[in-house]
């Protein structure tokens, strides 16, 4: 089968053309464990003339079939440069337990990718703060790579993420590897004390004092639980912050992708189309989101 | 501009039948309920009968569609897929002007925004269009209050009006014009136009004085509720109503939600299947691990009357959502059907 039948036959291209309805096959070539319930797992197109149609931008997401038990949207944590495709995804329902069952060379389908992306054109210059609690920090990896690959387009590059415990953290070799490049700062801390931990114990919130956050110029990327959602929002507002540079990407029940099944639908905006990535603002005078 | 009798308009029917699956109006012996469905070689369609109990896009964007057929092998590692939703050329033969109205909605829903829906696009791609110009209103109907009725304006691809002594066919596109060049048919002259007009007028006076009087109906309610003017207590009042079945998405014209589920059928084998969905189940916003973010009350429950009444919901549709059928009306069990609600919000707004 061609390239052109596993697309939408009227795919209005302009530069990018994701895959629509049909899903196209991958191949499972490496899992990896996170943390208890999470698995990363490497992907590549059976089909290689797909690969240079299939150009995402940072923040965007798939949806993705486990063959036999259905289809889910996944937010994708590669950048989109030199970087492996590769999905982290927590076992919560039917179809991710299913997932997490897999072994190497099993075959998952793909569509996507889907959603606007992070607004990388207009933050240049700027100071990136990226808020993370838990696996919320899997929808921001894209943004961090991408970021720390173009180190000179951005002013001070800081990482707040926690964890329940030193075992739920994820992407630590990631960690280690980003913590090499000048100029970025990292803080991560855990719920509560535990044996060998050296770093900072506490919730997320109160890393933005510790990290002492700028607000002039600055951007904040923020994705986690609504409780910690909701403390970080607030602290970034007390010192300061505009809601317009609140970044966050929000998740919502997806079936299509494309804007037509209407299950993300909030207010006038579909999170699959519009989103997921938003301002706090628009987030706020969208209603019913966290 | 033609002028064919029953026999011809038959004939049509019958020929058309050769090629393509036609649809169309049938009255049901035992019921009397009316159904828009496939016609078997020997039927044709009836073109007396009354508006189908369920809308036409029934053809277009089925209640349930297989899209998708595979078998996973485990053991070897190996998937097959087979697209599943390529059609046959269909006729929509009779077609009601409020069902071809919906069908507006819904093709500039799935085809035109950013994406195009490959599984409606292959469906309408070889659909032809015959509309049917009503001849008097049933018990529920208003569209004389949403502008989508008695006739046809647009969007068909032969549009029929009974006249005394036969059928006035008009031609709305290309491949009508085609039908009607390859069939010779007998032009009718300009004064039949009038005959269709005396028609119309003839169908607007049966409808009830508040309907036909009342240009500004529906569009005061809609005014209402874009601006953000009704009060809460209403929207309380009309979720509370509501017994969360669903059957007014099912029955309208232009409600386009699905879900998509896969099936496992046997062993290996599966299918997705593309079935309709209503924004009034509490588990249309469900995800996986049961957080639900939409609040469970009215706020559910009135999702569709933002969405065919709030001028920045329906500007997807190029016009309002509600094609004025009365479907809904009908079959709600509380009460709460489109007119219903647009009846509290305008009674808010006298008051």
């Amino acid at each position: 089968m061609t390239h052109s039948q596993h697309h939408s036959e009227a795919c209005r291209d302009t530069g990018r053309c994701p895959i629509v309805t049909f899903p196209e096959v991958v191949n499972i070539d490496e899992i990896k464990d996170e943390a208890p319930e999470v698995k990363t797992f490497y992907l590549s197109f059976l089909n290689p003339e797909v690969v240079p149609y299939f150009r995402i931008k940072s923040g965007q997401f798939i949806m993705c079939t486990v063959f036999g038990a259905g289809e889910f949207a996944v937010s994708l944590p590669p950048s989109p440069e030199h970087d492996r495709l590769h999905i982290t995804v927590r076992s919560v329902g039917k179809v991710t337990d299913a997932l997490h069952a897999l072994r190497p060379g099993d075959k998952l389908g793909l569509r996507g990718p889907f959603g606007n992306g992070f607004p990388f054109e207009t933050i240049k210059g700027k100071n990136i703060v990226y808020v993370a609690g838990g696996i919320g920090l899997i929808p921001l990896r894209s943004s961090i790579v991408h970021a720390l690959q173009h180190r000179q387009d951005f002013g001070r590059i800081i990482l707040l993420y926690g964890a329940r415990s030193a075992g739920d953290l994820l992407y630590q070799t990631d960690i280690e590897e980003w913590k090499k490049v000048d100029g970025f700062e990292s803080f991560i801390t855990i719920d509560r004390p535990e044996s060998g931990w050296q770093g900072q114990v506490g919730y997320v919130p109160n890393l933005i004092e510790k990290a002492k956050v700028p607000v002039e110029d600055t951007v904040a990327f923020v994705c986690g639980p609504p409780v910690m959602f909701n403390a970080v929002i607030a602290q970034l507002l007390k010192r300061g912050m505009s809601e317009d540079d609140i970044i966050s990407t929000l998740e919502r029940q997806m079936k299509c992708g494309i804007g037509k099944c209407q299950h993300c639908a909030i207010g006038r905006t579909l999170v699959c189309t519009d989103g997921p990535v938003y301002t706090y603002h628009q987030i706020k005078t969208l209603g019913e989101v966290i | 501009m033609y002028l064919l009798t029953t026999q011809d308009i038959n004939d049509l029917a019958r020929e058309l039948q050769k090629t393509h699956a036609v649809y169309g109006p049938q009255v049901n012996a035992q019921t009397g309920q009316v159904f828009f469905d496939l016609l078997a070689e020997s039927e044709l369609p009836d073109l007396d009968a009354a508006i189908p109990s369920m809308p036409v896009k029934e053809i277009l964007f089925p209640q349930m569609e297989r899209i998708l057929k595979y078998s996973y092998d485990a053991q070897a590692q190996r998937v097959t897929l087979e697209k599943q939703y390529g059609e046959k050329p269909k006729v929509l033969f009779g077609l009601r002007p409020c069902d071809l109205a919906g069908i507006q909605c819904l093709d500039r829903f799935f085809l035109g925004q950013e994406f195009v829906d490959d599984v409606y696009l292959a469906h309408r791609r070889q659909s032809l269009l015959i509309t049917n110009t009503c001849t008097r209103p049933w018990d529920q109907c208003f569209c004389v209050c949403t502008h989508t009725g008695p006739a046809a304006d647009e969007g068909f691809d032969l549009d029929l009006t009974r006249l005394d002594d036969g059928y006035l066919v008009q031609v709305g596109s290309e491949k009508g014009q085609a039908l009607a060049d390859a069939h010779g048919w007998k032009t009718a002259e300009h004064r039949r136009l009038a005959e269709k007009a005396a028609v119309v007028d003839r169908c607007v006076e049966r409808f009830p004085d508040q309907a036909k009087d009342n240009k500004a109906w529906i569009s005061r309610a809609m005014n209402r509720i874009t601006t953000g003017f009704v009060k809460h207590e209403i929207w309380e009042y009309i979720g509370q109503q509501c017994f969360e079945c669903g059957a007014c998405s099912f029955v309208c014209p232009s409600c386009s939600c699905f879900n998509i589920e896969d099936v496992t059928l046997c062993g290996d084998s599966c299918e997705r299947l593309r079935t309709r969905d209503s924004c009034s189940f509490s588990g249309y916003t469900r995800m996986a691990g049961d957080h639900n973010p939409r609040a469970p009350v009215e706020d559910r429950r009135n999702k569709r009357f933002f969405c065919k009444l709030s001028y920045t919901q329906s500007k997807k549709y190029l016009r309002p959502g509600c094609v004025g059928c009365g479907r809904c009306q009908l079959v709600c069990p509380g009460d709460i059907g489109l007119p219903n609600v647009v009846q509290y919000i305008r009674r808010e707004t006298t008051e």
